[in-house]
């Protein structure tokens, strides 16, 4: 089936280059370039305002880039094709389901705007754990349940693509556990996948690669794993008897004096425990921008 | 797996889709079922009766028999009153209105000028004269000198057509029978020009359909608009629109399912009064369909309006009570004001007053229903801009 997805498929999913969005006066994305692979999962990283939102806004069609250029499977976003709408599924920030409808209904009616006869709205639903409530109105589910409905309506066309603006936010560790399982599913079976999140552990865990987003400007994009050897410096936490108490110190491990002195540390009996610590993308992004995530 | 999906099947999507929410909404399921039993029993409560009386105004010199016979039918016979005025001039006044005419208990006339009623004689009975008849002077005279002299036949326009033509023909049967050869009857227009009182005769219940069919889709407009809004403000045409629906299929959509809805409970409302079978049904269904895409227009500027539902509220508000103006006019009949006749919704008011009420075909009513089109185009319009640009601008 994915066979007949065409010659589309040889190039990147997603190619952006340059892109530009601009509301009046305020520049939100200012020039970003960046490809996505058939497979992969990009995280978009950046506190709120970065411009996460208005990036997934232009590439799916609902705004007008105002500068640049941007072609998911081939196709120009700018041109309004229905051709690329097909082959797209999107998960928006905001909830916007028919509360008055059932979860199937829901699914069903969207289904039927691709041209699907007979969706699998039961096995979607099963799949983000909705099964049992599948004729149950939305308005009746809670947030969580809700959050579930969202991803599972952008996988009712089995599309080639997946946009998806903070898939977890706010949610339970539990239900947004079982939402990233569901989405490294469909990479696995080669969709392309753009996710945002000011999550720096979804974007750690989830993502092949990461861009780090910042007042419209990409500052990094690299593998989660490569961003922290460049940007973040590991260290050990240490913690010590001295005297009737326990001291605490952290040592960067990419000192070589450091190393020498843990060397001899080993064999004391004052060495309670000791932790390498890794940087966190957070970290790194405070580094890169001087601002954190949050907010 | 290139699946393509029409145009039509797209929008049809939408369509039913609109339906199935608008079954869920029990809010506006209650007002529809509801305002059509309402509106229903209001129909049939109030009284199907006219006041069928003809005061009949009479001018003659020298024909005091005649009338006095009249008077002696008019008495036997219901519906019918004779007045005697003294010029020909005061009977074509008191026919267009600009007379009034009362009767004392003595049987004398007293005329006052329109408008200063209150220097009527206490307890006078005003006599409402809808047709006159009058006689040149020297009537009998010249006819003995066998010349024809011209009766003139004042009608109201209240009068019914078919009771100015019967008094036509009274008129020659009396000239007749007075001379033994057919005499010229005249049918001055000029008296036309009185009050538009077009209706005086035609019963409350009557009156009161085409206001009933306004209020039916003045509902439904509320229930289309609550629609539109919870679309624009849940962001749910967003999601519509991210697949390979366009706007232009949203807007269809919400065209479609506007004009059934409203125009739809319009019909079973019509239905119900018993109206579709006795009025000619091409033109009825033309005037409601006009009014359909009319609101369907309002529902969608209005739906785009509100910054929430209780904005929404409000410039339905706004923008449909000034249109239920002209559905008083048909209620109080009068010359409808200027400025009611130039509101949108006067000519579908108008179209549906004359094809239900007074069983007008095309042609009394072509140029209602195109000066309808001609704001119904402009409101549609409106309704299609202003609802695209707010779904462009999420
Ligand atoms: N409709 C809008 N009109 C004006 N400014 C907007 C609009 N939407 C977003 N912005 C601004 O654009 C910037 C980027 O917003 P957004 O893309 O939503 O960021 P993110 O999704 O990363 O939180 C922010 O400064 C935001 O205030
Ligand atoms: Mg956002």
């Amino acid at each position: 089936m994915r066979a007949t997805k065409g010659t589309t498929m040889t190039g990147p999913a997603i190619s952006v280059s340059g892109l530009r969005f601009t509301y009046g006066a305020l520049e939100a994305v200012k020039g970003i370039s960046f490809d996505v692979a058939p497979g992969e999962i990009l995280g978009f990283l950046g506190p709120n305002g970065a411009g996460k939102s208005t990036t997934i806004k232009m590439l799916t069609g609902q705004l007008r880039p105002s500068g640049g250029g941007a072609r998911v499977l081939g196709i120009d976003v700018s041109t309004d094709d229905p051709e690329l709408q097909a082959r797209i599924g999107v998960c928006f920030e905001e909830k916007n389901l028919y509360l008055n409808m059932s979860a199937k209904e829901n699914l069903e009616f969207f289904a039927s705007l691709y041209g699907i006869k007979d969706p699998d709205a039961d096995g979607v639903l099963r799949r983000v754990g909705l099964a049992d409530r599948a004729s149950d109105r939305v308005k009746t589910f809670s947030k969580g349940m809700r959050q579930r409905m969202m991803i599972s309506r952008a996988f009712i066309n089995s599309p080639d693509v997946l946009f998806l603006d903070e898939p977890t936010d706010g949610l339970d560790p539990a239900t947004a556990a079982a939402i990233r399982t569901t989405i490294q599913e469909e990479a696995d079976r080669g969709v392309a996948v753009l996710l945002t999140t000011h999550d720096m552990f979804e974007a750690d865990q989830l993502s092949d690669r990461v861009a780090f987003l910042n007042a419209g400007e990409i500052v990094a994009l690299d593998t989660p794993e490569n961003l922290k050897l460049r940007y973040g410096s590991r260290s050990v936490k240490v913690r010590l008897r001295e005297g009737d108490g326990i001291r605490e110190e952290t040592w960067p491990l990419d000192d070589a004096a450091a190393a020498t002195r843990l060397g001899a540390l080993m064999t004391s009996p004052d060495l309670l425990t000791m932790h390498t610590e890794e940087a966190t993308l957070e970290h790194i992004f405070i580094r890169l921008t001087g601002r954190g995530l949050a907010g | 797996m290139n699946r393509r999906v029409t145009r039509a099947a797209l929008v049809a999507s939408i369509v039913r889709k609109d339906f199935r929410e608008f079954s869920r909404d029990t809010l506006y399921i209650f007002l529809s079922v509801l305002g059509l039993v309402f509106f229903a029993l209001t129909y049939y409560l109030v009284p199907d009766t006219v006041d069928e009386t003809i005061t009949l105004g009479i001018h003659q010199t020298g024909l005091d028999e005649l009338v006095e016979e009249f008077q002696t039918g008019a008495d036997a016979a219901d519906g019918l009153d004779v007045v005697s005025l003294d010029t020909a001039d005061h009977l074509a006044a008191a026919v267009a209105g600009d007379l009034a005419v009362y009767e004392t208990d003595a049987g004398d006339v007293v005329l006052v000028g329109a408008g200063a009623e209150a220097e009527a004689p206490a307890g006078a009975t005003r006599r409402d004269v809808t047709v006159g008849i009058s006689f040149p002077d020297r009537f009998v005279a010249s006819m003995v000198d066998g010349e024809r002299p011209t009766v003139t036949v004042y009608t109201g326009t209240a009068v019914p057509p078919e009771v100015a033509g019967a008094m036509t023909s009274f008129v020659r049967e009396i000239a007749y029978s007075l001379t033994g050869h057919e005499l010229p009857v005249a049918e001055p227009d000029a008296v036309v020009l009185g009050p538009d009182r077009a209706g005086d005769q035609v019963s409350l219940r009557d009156r009161l359909r085409p206001m009933l069919v306004f209020f039916v889709l003045m509902i439904e407009t509320f229930a289309l608009s609550s629609l539109i809004a919870s679309e624009v403000l849940n962001r749910t045409v967003t999601a519509v629109l991210v697949t390979p629906a366009r706007v232009g299929d949203f807007l269809a959509a919400k065209t479609i399912y506007g004009t059934i809805l409203t125009g739809g409970q319009a019909l079973i409302l019509l239905v119900v009064l018993r109206t579709l079978t006795t009025a000619s049904a091409g033109p009825l269904l033309v005037t409601v369909l006009l009014g359909a895409v009319m609101f369907t227009g309002i529902a969608m500027i209005t739906g785009s309006a509100g910054k929430d539902f209780i904005g929404t509220l409000f410039y339905n508000m706004i923008f449909i009570l000034p249109l239920l103006i002209p559905t008083f006019s048909v209620l109080f009949p009068g010359t409808a004001a200027p400025w009611v006749q130039v509101m949108p919704s006067y000519p579908i008011i108008d179209a549906l007053t004359r094809v239900t009420t007074y069983g007008a075909g095309w042609s009394e009513v072509t140029g209602s229903l195109l000066l309808a089109l001609g704001w119904v185009a402009v409101i549609y319009a409106g309704g299609l801009l202003v609802l695209r640009r707010r779904v462009q601008r999420l």
